[in-house]
């Protein structure tokens, strides 16, 4: 069981290691990077602290022997003899160390049964190991010339800071141990925190995936990296929403629209089927009946050139024409309409080159005079203008009939959008929507503005280069 | 006439095939494009009602397939596919008209009755048009009916060739718009009957006998009988 247990853990251990895993990797990258920081660190402090331990041994050497240097000047060879003899049978401190060697090399007074390799060397700074029951141990001395050819060395036993430096020792192995493990133990939150907070977002995606569209990824208002993309993917998930909404919201109208007149069409058959219709009465029905069937195959029609040039973009190898002509052709169409109406069309127009379809530019410009016509009084001027101003075509249709109300201005381009007041008359709702499509298609706008009283159209597009 | 229709789906074929044998043709059926382009090239036909999307080989490939034979017969494509550019790319392939399901029966019959008239009346070039005693010059481009000379503006002048052109048969108000306006587009309203009655305020008034026909559910009859 233990060993079952243990393999596991290792099999854990290498799968964090190999594993792809972005936790994995940032709780290793961490931890190692501690043990790094901690080893400079350690490192850094042993060298400054071995450096002052240096640097007052050599100055405690060399105080002592710039008094020994004094008392050998004032008493003489024998004096400093004498004093070298006694400090080393009486030592104040047990880890000096001194020794007067005559010219010759001969040991005249101190420590030593014979003199170390690196003493023969003339005076300065020198270090040697002395062997003792202990071991051995550091030494540090100063070699200083005396007349004669005479040296003295007075040095110290660097007992207290190979202490210090066992002592580091010793407890770095621990400190490291600590480190190590302190060093795993953050890498390992750290990562198990970003996991977790990726693992919301992961499992939030993934089921507004599988379906549930109106979860959203929690937000802590921490502004941090993790947070602006929680908000980010939020936003996006409310975009989607909004345009599935546009859909069911269009779809749902489609259906009603659609089925107004299916119903219509049924009720119309059934009558046919059952009640006793005249020979004429009959023909009459049936006409109607085919009247109805076309109007919904011309709006089922509609429907779906709409969505067609709905999904239609603008392109730079689109082939160029001249406007003009189109909107005098559709002027020209719509003129006996307007002078059957009593209705003036006046038309001003100027050269204007797009890139694009001409069918669909006709189509736009038809709707807009339909409309325009249908719904300006009687008597009154329908106006029709076309022009560039440089940066982008103008075309303008203007009427002076009853006009729509600022807060419906935007609501007519939706599919199916008839205001109340027009319900009854010939249509389909979906004119005003195939030329805002058909605009956007081309890269351009339309806008509904006041033409007081009336209203009037404009529609912006992006001429032809050159 | 002999015509062939191509098409998959049995009630339109037999929807097209009733109509046209009602309308005195010979129509025999395929339906898929291999037996299709068989029957095609095989027999010789007067016109071929083809629809786009064919099992077997698809519509446009039998079509092109036709015109790389070299063979000439007017071929009317039906579509469930209405885009401009799905048109375009139909009458590149050879087609001479296009006609976009669900349609009307009186839409594909008077297609059908002017490509074949285009194919008669190809050969010998005309400077004058005559429906009764309605005269067209199309070199002084002056109208004249029982003699006395009527005034027309030019797309009047256009409209009035093009129904007299395909006199005696049923025109639609969509062919109207593609032959006389050439644009393909969907009226909201029915901006064609209002050049209609204009023209036939020029050419029919103070004469007893009425030239231009209304047809009832389908569009418009220029000729002489009633």
């Amino acid at each position: 069981m233990a060993r079952v247990t243990a393999s596991a853990c290792v099999n854990r251990l290498i799968g964090a290691l190999t594993a792809r895993s972005t936790s994995a990797r940032l709780a290793l990258a961490i931890a190692g990077l501690f043990l790094l920081f901690y080893l400079l660190l350690g490192a850094g402090l042993y060298y400054a602290v071995s450096q002052i331990f240096a640097q007052d041994l050599h100055e405690v050497i060399r105080l002592d022997s710039a008094d020994l240097v004094e008392l050998y000047r004032e008493s003489g060879y024998a004096g400093l003899r004498t004093e070298v003899a006694e400090r080393t049978a009486a030592p104040d401190d047990d880890n000096a160390v001194y020794e007067l060697i005559g010219p010759r090399g001969q040991l005249v007074a101190g420590e030593f049964a014979s003199l170390p390799e690196a003493a023969r060397r003339g005076d300065g700074w020198v270090e040697f190991d002395e062997h003792n029951e202990d071991g051995f141990v550091r030494v540090v001395a100063k070699l200083q010339k005396l007349d004669g050819g005479s040296l003295l060395l007075t040095g110290r036993r660097s007992r207290n800071q190979e202490r210090f430096e066992a002592l580091v020792r010793r407890t770095s192995w621990f400190a490291l141990l600590a480190a190590a493990g302190l060093g795993g133990l953050i890498g390992w939150i750290t990562a198990r925190w970003v996991a977790r907070r990726l693992e919301s977002t992961y499992d939030i995606t993934r089921r507004v995936g599988a379906g549930e569209l109106a979860l959203r990824i929690p937000e802590d208002d921490s502004d941090d990296s993790f947070d602006r993309l929680a908000k980010r993917i939020n936003a996006m998930l409310d975009r989607i929403q909004e345009l599935l909404d546009g859909v069911r919201h269009a779809t749902d109208h489609i259906a009603h629209d659609l089925r107004t007149p299916l119903t219509r069409l049924r009720n119309r058959l059934e009558d046919m089927r059952d009640r006793h219709f005249t020979a004429d009465q009959f023909a009459l029905e049936l006409e109607a009946a085919t009247a109805e069937t076309d109007q919904l195959l011309a709006t089922f029609g509609a429907l779906l050139r709409l969505t067609r040039i709905e999904a239609q973009t603008a392109h730079a190898d689109d082939p160029e024409f001249a406007l003009e002509p189109v909107v005098l052709d559709a002027a020209e169409l719509y003129a006996p309409i307007a002078s059957e109406r009593d209705i003036v069309l006046d038309a001003q127009t100027s050269p204007c080159k797009l890139r694009g379809d001409a069918d669909q530019l006709f189509q736009l410009v038809a709707n807009l005079l339909d409309n325009a016509l249908k719904y300006a009084a009687s008597g009154t001027r329908v106006s029709l203008s076309l022009f560039d101003d440089g940066e982008a075509v103008h075309l303008i249709v203007g009427d002076h009939g009853a006009g729509i109300p600022v807060s419906d201005r935007e609501r007519v381009f939706d599919r199916f959008v008839r205001l109340e007041e027009h319900r009854g008359s010939v249509g389909s709702g979906l004119g005003l929507s195939l030329v805002r499509a058909i605009a956007h298609r081309h890269g351009g706008t339309i806008s509904l503005e006041d033409n007081s009283p009336g209203l009037r159209a404009r529609v912006r597009l992006p001429h032809a280069a050159g | 006439m002999r015509i062939l229709i191509v098409e998959d789906d049995p009630h339109t074929a037999t929807f097209i095939a009733k109509g046209l044998t009602e309308d005195g043709h010979t129509v025999d059926q395929a339906d898929n494009g291999r037996d299709g382009l068989f029957l095609a090239t095989t027999e010789s036909y007067d016109a071929i009602v083809l629809d786009r999307m064919l099992p077997a080989v698809d519509g446009l490939t039998v079509l092109r397939t036709l015109r790389g034979a070299g063979n000439a017969t007017p071929v009317l494509v039906l579509t469930a596919l209405g885009d401009v550019d799905h048109r375009v790319e139909g009458l590149r392939a050879g087609a001479d008209d296009y006609l976009v399901k669900p349609f009307a029966y009186a839409e594909l019959s008077a297609r059908i009755d002017s490509l074949l008239r285009r194919r008669q009346s190809a050969s010998t070039e005309t400077t004058e048009l005559r429906v009764g005693d309605l005269e067209l010059n199309l070199l002084t481009r002056e109208a004249r009916r029982a003699g006395r000379t009527i005034e027309l503006q030019p797309r009047e002048f256009r409209l009035l060739e093009y129904l007299m052109r395909q006199a005696e048969r049923v025109v639609t108000r969509t062919m109207l718009l593609e032959a006389v306006w050439d644009y393909h587009f969907d009226p909201q309203t029915n901006v064609i009957d209002v050049h209609i009655s204009r023209l036939r305020q020029k050419i029919d008034r103070h004469h007893p006998k009425p030239l231009l026909h209304t047809v009832r559910g389908a569009g418009y009859r220029l000729g002489v009988r009633e």
